[in-house]
């Protein structure tokens, strides 16, 4: 019976995401109802799947009956066990807030709204599950597709950013393929566990290193990193809000993500730090990306902008962390991907709240949430504490593991890199605040205005509950990374 | 609503043609998984079959309900397939792994046959069902303009 298990977590979500049009159209209250019950479900089996894979090591399901390497695998080990808790969770949550902004802003699209929003989450289970670089392609275009229109779904200014973004993320895909085309040339195989037999024989071959460089070069597109961001920002900005929090939170992570496990476990740490060595090409790539992110974060007016520069900052220190080569900067990495996820869920939930209560966009604006809104105001204050790194969020704790495993191996480069985009992140949610305190020009009542809804209210809770728990349980995190998720060869 | 084509020529031979297609429609997809077809072929002509009656002799309704329709009818069409691949991971077995559908007093080869045929149907539908809303749904969008 665990052996199906990975089979169920992509099945969960995606009959959710094929009923919910069935029924929506007869009637549409339904469509909420059952995403969130797909969601909780999911929610539960990803979390026996993780405790599964702890205990007994990794399931795996092969699709069919037929065996790998012929037959389609997928695998639940530690890693994607905790992605697909991450993700599960954080979707769960995410979806929760958008009831009363999908009302609002897409009143007229609740159905492909729920319905993309499921298949978005199948897909990235798909992509994390996959046990072969094919499967991981398919389900990264399923995924990008309900991505682009989700950043489309409300029309106007957003359809341009979402045909930039499907323009760019399309490119990506094919450099992907083309590079597993590559590969596949080379060895005659697309199963990740086989691959990793067969690659150390043809490594000297410039098909492979080709191959490895198009498949960087896609994925990068894919998850914002820096130079390739270009459609980041814009499609963060424009989406409407009740997508972001969905999509700026776990949708760039899961193709880095697809990396880490091409890096890690196809090719090997000893291959891509010394053969091949990509790893120390995007440690400055990641550095850089870093600062450069939080550098331009300051200079925005408008609050989601400036959040999306954020990401493309945070992808730059998850990236510089794997690449350090050493365990504590993989765990450290892993540590900040999850921090992240849930940092930038709460964030964007509270720009999502600001902007359903008063129409708020800029920073100055939310100055506005200190009258009506405190509670939304602490969810914002703990979340932006914890991306500078204030003990005891869990933000602290992954930027104190990376700078740990940046001395262990001893690249200064790496220490001066998130000490500096620490900094700059403390510039620019401290000059957040400054204005948020600052105002003094405010309306004093606003008495159309309504209570928060108490769905926006509670996601945000549970959110900053988590962004601190995590911090103060990542022993334990930390301990369970160590244990049952680095990869061979550290 | 469509109007329909006034000729005679295209009334006649919509007559003619569309059992045709339909009947072709069948073979292709029941003969799919051992000869050149399969469900996708089958419903794009399937499609045509519905499509082409429909330019000839019009069809009455807001296109916009129709393609509703159809898309729900899309949507069964998938459920059908990931129904049947859904079965024996329930039962124990692998997402879609035929040998394990609960098909009484059958050995395992014929229920992957069946299995087998079962998808198909399921593909053929849904590409059928999608062919036809992407054709309403170009067509409302026509009339919009005409307007």
């Amino acid at each position: 019976m665990t052996s199906s298990l990975p089979g169920f977590l992509f099945a969960i979500p995606f009959f959710a995401a094929i009923v919910i049009p069935v029924v929506g159209f007869t009637n549409q209250k339904l469509c909420r109802p059952i995403a969130l019950g797909a969601l909780v479900f999911l929610s539960i089996v990803s979390v026996i799947g993780l405790s599964e894979a702890i205990s007994h090591g990794p399931l795996s399901h092969e699709f069919g009956g037929w065996a790998p390497p012929i037959g389609i695998e997928w695998v639940i080990d530690g890693l994607s066990g905790l992605l697909m808790v991450a993700i599960s969770v954080v979707s769960l949550i995410a979806l929760v807030h958008a009831g009363p902004l999908v009302e609002k802003e897409l009143s007229g699209r609740v159905i492909p709204f729920y319905s993309l929003s499921l298949l978005l989450i199948a897909a990235l289970g798909g992509m994390v599950l996959a046990g072969d670089l094919f499967n991981l392609f398919v389900f990264l275009e399923i995924g990008s597709l309900a991505s682009y229109v989700l950043v489309g779904v409300a029309g106007g200014r957003s359809l341009l950013s979402a045909y930039r973004y499907l323009i760019l993320g399309t490119i990506g895909a094919s450099l992907y393929l083309l590079g597993v085309g590559y590969f596949y040339a080379e060895t005659g195989t697309l199963n990740m566990a086989d691959m990793a037999l067969r690659l150390p024989d043809v490594l000297d071959s410039r098909a492979v290193l080709t191959g490895l460089i198009f498949i960087v070069l896609g994925l990068s597109i894919k998850m914002g990193l820096f130079p390739l961001h270009g459609w980041l920002p814009d499609a963060y900005t424009y989406a409407p809000d009740s997508c972001t929090p969905l999509l700026a939170s776990v949708v760039t992570k899961v193709p880095l993500y697809a990396f880490v496990r091409i890096a890690f476990w196809v090719f090997g740490m000893a291959t891509v730090t010394t053969q091949i060595p990509i790893l120390v090409v995007l440690g400055w790539v990641g550095a850089v990306a870093a600062i450069v992110g939080a550098y331009r974060a300051i200079w925005q007016e408008n609050f989601k902008r400036m959040l999306a520069y954020s990401s493309v900052s945070s992808m730059g220190l998850i990236m510089l962390g794997f690449s350090l080569g050493t365990e504590t900067g993989f765990a450290g990495g892993l540590f900040y991907l999850l921090a992240d996820t849930l940092m930038k869920a709460a964030l964007f939930g509270v720009a999502g709240a600001a902007s359903y209560q008063y129409g708020a966009s800029t920073v100055t604006d939310l100055a506005r949430l200190r009258r009506n809104m405190p509670w939304v105001l602490a969810a914002l204050v703990i979340s932006a504490l914890s991306m500078v790194g204030i003990p005891p969020t869990a933000g602290f704790f992954g930027k104190w593991h990376l700078v740990v495993g940046a001395l262990e191996a001893e690249k200064y480069f790496a220490v001066v890199a998130i000490l500096v985009t620490s900094m700059l992140t403390a510039l620019y949610f401290f000059r957040m605040f400054q204005r948020v305190w600052a105002e003094e020009s405010l309306p004093l009542v606003e008495p159309h205005v309504l209570e928060t809804p108490f769905p926006i209210k509670m996601s945000l809770g549970v959110l900053t509950f988590w962004i601190i728990a995590l911090g103060l349980g990542s022993d334990l995190v930390m301990g369970l990374i160590f244990e049952s998720v680095i990869p061979k060869g550290f | 609503m469509i109007q329909p084509l006034d000729s005679v020529i295209v009334h006649t031979l919509t007559r003619v043609i569309t059992p045709v297609i339909q009947l072709f429609a069948l073979y292709v997809l029941i003969h799919g998984h051992d000869s050149p077809g399969g469900g996708f072929q089958a419903g794009t002509l399937f499609a045509a079959s519905v499509i082409l009656p429909i330019i000839a002799f019009g069809i009455q309704g807001s296109l916009s309900v129709l393609e509703r329709r159809a898309i729900i009818l899309g949507g069964i069409g998938i459920l059908l397939f990931a129904g049947i691949g859904l079965l024996p991971l329930i039962l124990g077995g692998e997402f879609l792994n035929y040998g394990k559908l609960p098909i009484p007093g059958m050995e395992a080869s014929a229920r992957r046959h069946w299995g087998i045929l079962g998808i198909e149907i399921g593909v053929t539908i849904t590409v059928a069902a999608t062919a036809v809303s992407i054709y309403y749904s170009l067509r409302e969008r026509g009339e919009g303009e005409e307007k």
